[in-house]
């Protein structure tokens, strides 16, 4: 039965409109007519034609809508969800937008992927609403989209004509005005959250300036980038970041390369000089230990000691192979030893006078 | 049978003309009232059910909402001389019903009467400012002088304009190539900056590198030679500590020693018997 009168309450309400009521007085006057007549068919049909009648002035309220009944076209009253009664159709009317829907408008573009179930991937674009100008004269393609609810259902309906396109046309011009406050590289870059708060609050300034009972839930960037034809170029100066952060990687490494290996270098220098030194003190050291004992001994035989040395060292540089001894006495030698064939080698050393020297 | 039928007919009659009484406003919409197409009394009807004269008066009903008026895109010419398409919309909203009926009859009448002033307006304020102060400083300022000066001379229709908003602003085909290339050659700019900061970067890293590597060389040498003089110091002091305690059997000692050194390949010895190591020779 609830469901004929859901029906029922429909199709009336489809009907209804600002038209006066013409049944009202008709229906009573009829009534009495009939019962006149005294006719238990009638009767029945009758009862039962205005039970349907006064039934259809139920309604349900679902829970994400809320009811607004107008009396005689003025508005009356807000019905929460549930099950209400009104008026039947001459009366009263009833209106059930639905209030919590989050309602979904897009800018630049029709039909995103993310709304449309399954198959629905295209998305056109419609350069027309995304070409804007920024404040630096520059022009961006701007994709956004808005969402929205209805936060007053009676201003919702009857305040605003056409309220879809009056969001539309609204978020257009508050995204263009607050795109025209921006420079084109901040819209491309790090103020896209000011943007979207933005145009979101202007735009709701806008809609409440039209008391349209509308509340602005968000302004959503869906894509900013820079018109078709100059793409190219903003992409190559995207890469000259990425190579100036390269270039500069570049020489860090080189840096990081060549400063511990010159470290280690130098560290080098400075052990080998450390070790110079060392092994120059110990071998002066050890030289010096070896003549103090030496001396000490020496000391103890002084003429014997150095004949020693003396006979030692000629017999060993005299037993040498490949030096050349040449022995002649002392008088030949004054003739010859200009004859001797000196240039022979390099190096010639005449001894004679000079071993007494050293020996004494 | 008959009175069953009398009665449904005056049933019918009365229900007529009570129907001819009433009139019911929706809550969207407000009412004149004509008496032989005369506008009667001062007032307009707001929502709800009200009662008129039958047959010689009639009632007209106005859209009593925000209603919409979007002009056609027009070229406009800014005063830094330059061409402009604006796309303005307006939001607007019947006011005096009865104003309205007398001056423009009905929503097309007052459509037409808001393009003209609007767009009038518009093109006059819009000369008065250039294309930057358009686009972006001067925006709101425009729009509110437009809507104030469309409500002065909508007044008198009963129309109030409760907004001109400037919805969009582009520049004409050939003035968006112009644009274009100027973004273009801007990047261009851009790019060529940045790569050239890069390698500035770049060179003076690896040079900075490059001269720490020489100082941190030259020092390590510096404290290397220095090194070596201390070591060369301390070996001559200790030479000279130990060999003075005799320095004629040191340098009858160090000779000997050079004299091995030194005398060894392609040397010649001249002797004569005189010498010491001979003299049991002779």
């Amino acid at each position: 039965m609830n469901w004929d009168w859901e029906k029922l309450q429909e199709k009336r309400q489809r009907q209804s409109g600002p038209l006066p009521g013409p049944d009202l007085g008709d229906l009573n006057e009829k009534v009495k007519q009939f019962k006149q007549m005294n006719l238990p068919g009638w009767r029945v049909i009758l009862l039962a034609a205005l039970l349907l009648w006064l039934g259809s002035g139920i309604y349900l309220v679902q829970p994400d809508e809320v009811g607004v009944v107008q009396r005689f076209g003025a508005y009356d009253r807000t019905t929460e969800p549930g099950p209400h009664y009104r008026l039947p159709f001459p009366f009263e009317s009833v209106q059930t937008p639905q209030v919590t829907k989050i309602q979904r408008l897009e800018v630049g573009f029709r039909g995103s992927s993310s709304f449309a179930s399954g198959s629905g991937n295209q998305v056109r674009l419609v350069p027309e609403e995304s070409l804007m100008l920024t404040g630096d004269e520059n022009i961006v393609d701007v994709q956004f989209i808005v969402q929205y609810l209805i936060e007053n259902a009676q201003d919702y309906l009857f305040n605003v004509a056409n309220q879809d396109k009056t969001v539309k046309d609204a978020a257009e011009a508050a995204m263009r005005e607050v795109i025209g406050y921006n420079k084109i590289d901040s819209a491309l870059t790090d103020d896209k959250l000011t943007i979207q708060n933005d145009t979101r609050d202007l735009l709701q300034k806008i809609l409440d300036s039209y008391n349209s009972g509308i509340r602005i839930v968000a302004v959503q960037l869906q894509d900013v980038h820079p018109p078709r034809q100059v793409i190219d170029a903003f992409k190559d100066v995207a890469s000259a970041k990425e190579d100036k952060s390269r270039f500069i990687n570049e020489a860090e490494a080189y840096e990081n390369d060549l400063i511990p290996r010159t470290r280690g270098e130098a560290a080098a220098i400075l052990n080998q000089a450390q070790a110079y030194k060392e092994s120059k003190i110990l071998q002066a050291k050890g030289d010096s230990d070896r003549f103090l004992f030496v001396l000490e001994e020496y000391r103890k035989a002084q003429d014997i000691t150095k004949k020693r040395i003396y006979l030692e060292t000629m017999e060993e540089i005299l037993s040498r192979p490949e030096v050349e001894k040449i022995i002649i006495s002392n008088e030949s030698m004054q003739r010859v030893f200009p004859y001797l064939p000196l240039q022979r080698s390099g190096k010639a050393t005449v001894n004679g006078q000079g071993k007494e020297g050293g020996a004494n | 049978m008959k009175t069953i039928q009398f009665t449904i007919g005056g049933v019918v009659i009365a229900v007529f003309l009570l129907l001819q009484c009433l009139f019911v406003v929706d809550q969207t919409e407000r009412a004149i009232v004509l008496q032989l197409g005369k506008p009667v009394g001062n007032a307009d009807y707001g929502p709800g059910l009200h009662f008129k004269l039958p047959f010689i008066q009639n009632v007209i009903f106005f859209d009593a909402r925000v209603l919409e008026y979007d002009a056609p895109a027009a070229e406009i010419l800014t005063q830094d001389k330059k061409n402009m398409v604006v796309d303005n919309y307006s939001r607007w909203k019947i006011v005096n019903p009865l104003l309205f009926y007398r001056t423009v009859r009905n929503v097309q009448g007052g459509l037409s009467r808001i393009d003209d002033i609007v767009y009038s307006q518009m093109r006059e304020a819009l000369g008065r400012y250039t294309l930057t102060e358009i686009v972006a400083v001067e925006r709101s300022t425009i729009m509110d002088e437009v809507t104030a000066k469309a409500n002065v001379l909508l007044g008198e229709y009963g129309i109030n304009i409760i907004d001109v908003r400037i919805k969009r602003t582009d520049l004409p085909q050939e003035n968006q190539m112009a644009i274009y290339g100027r973004m273009q050659a801007e990047r261009e700019r851009q790019a060529k900056q940045y790569r050239s900061e890069g390698r500035e970067e770049a060179t003076k890293i690896t040079t900075l590198a490059d001269k720490q590597r020489a100082i941190l060389l030259a020092d390590a040498r510096r404290a290397a030679e220095g090194a070596r003089g201390e070591g060369e110091a301390g070996a001559t002091a200790i030479y000279a500590q130990a060999l003075s305690q005799d320095p004629d059997f040191y340098e009858f000692v160090r000779t000997m020693d050079a004299y091995k050194k030194t005398m060894k390949e392609q040397t010649q010895f001249v002797l004569t018997p005189q010498s010491e190591f001979f003299k049991y020779l002779q």
